[in-house]
């Protein structure tokens, strides 16, 4: 009975590390991410959805988001891109990052998918933090 | 001099219609699926795209579902799963509607203006028809819009055992907000 009620307080009480803490799986370059999502999405998601990866590239956008910003890393060609939503004791962090800024991020890939939209591969990611 | 004048006469329209319909890829969906049972059932996605073309009265958002950020992995894990929102298999949640009162909206002049939308809600693979209203605010060349509804669960084919044992809410708070440009 107490072993139970210590596992459920345990699980109620599970937070995400801070990012930075986390080992990466991968570490790309932000253009050749955003080409292996457009030639292949769904291998592209099964290999990188919910991974930790580094992300290394130039800031093309800086973007509001509720109270805070995202930053985006964008193919100037296709308009394809990468979007990263940062973790909440990071948010300082990505208000202080300027468009056309090389920057290197870590966060936590949820997958890409082609925006009806937009008409462009898009690639999220949360819980994002500076890479340093 | 014809040809002059067709060109300028295609600039003007094309900007013209660039400048009808906005978009971000930074808007926000947070979902309330909390009970007296459990409070974890929550998150927030900061990525979603969202569009509005003031002339047509379209609008519409696009979210990758394994973007929702909570703050119990655990309860991520659940959401993603085959028994929740099954993302592998349903990956995107979309909307897509219409301002139905779109003569009480005046994109042209700065104001807070009450919306009514309707259109089809895409969740999990299934797509049902929904009405909710909203606020839109035009502010010079930007719109801001938000609106909050909630949805059953049952609708949209999810019905995991967290949610029989009263532990995720049947009917979540959606809150929908986006900063168009």
């Amino acid at each position: 009975m107490v072993l139970g009620g210590g596992a459920i307080w345990y699980i109620f009480n599970l937070k995400f590390s801070d990012t930075t803490e986390v080992k990466a799986d991968y570490t790309v370059k932000a253009l050749d991410l955003i080409h292996e999502f457009e030639k292949n999405n769904s291998l592209s998601n099964i290999k990188y959805s919910e991974k930790i990866v580094v992300v290394n590239g130039m800031v093309s956008h800086v973007e509001a988001a509720d109270t805070t910003v995202n930053i985006k890393m964008a193919d100037s060609t296709s308009g394809s891109y990468i979007i990263f939503a940062f973790q909440q004791q990071h948010l300082a962090e990505a208000k202080s990052i300027k468009q056309g800024d090389q920057v290197s991020i870590k966060g936590s890939c949820s997958g890409g998918a082609y925006s009806e939209i937009l008409e462009t591969e898009f690639i999220t990611f949360k819980r994002c933090a500076l890479n340093k | 001099m014809k040809k002059t004048i067709l060109f300028f006469a295609l600039v003007a329209a094309t900007g013209s219609i660039f400048a009808q319909k906005k978009t971000t890829t930074s808007g926000t969906i947070s979902f309330d699926a909390t009970t007296s049972k459990d409070a974890l059932p929550k998150a927030e996605n900061k990525t979603v795209i969202a569009a509005i073309d003031a002339k047509k009265g379209t609008i519409a958002f696009e979210a990758i579902v394994k973007n929702f950020a909570f703050s119990n992995p655990k309860m991520q894990e659940h959401f993603n799963g085959a028994t929740w929102m099954d993302s592998e298999k349903f990956p995107t949640a979309t909307f897509k509607g219409n301002i139905t009162n779109l003569a009480s909206v005046d994109f042209q002049k700065d104001g807070t203006y009450n919306a009514e939308v309707a259109g089809d809600l895409t969740i999990h693979g299934v797509t049902k028809p929904v009405k909710t209203t909203g606020k839109i605010i035009v502010a010079g060349k930007s719109i801001s819009t938000n609106a909050d509804f909630s949805i059953k669960l049952e609708d949209y084919g999810v019905n995991g055992p967290a949610i029989g044992a009263g532990k995720v809410a049947t009917e979540p708070k959606i809150s929908v907000s986006a900063d168009l440009q």
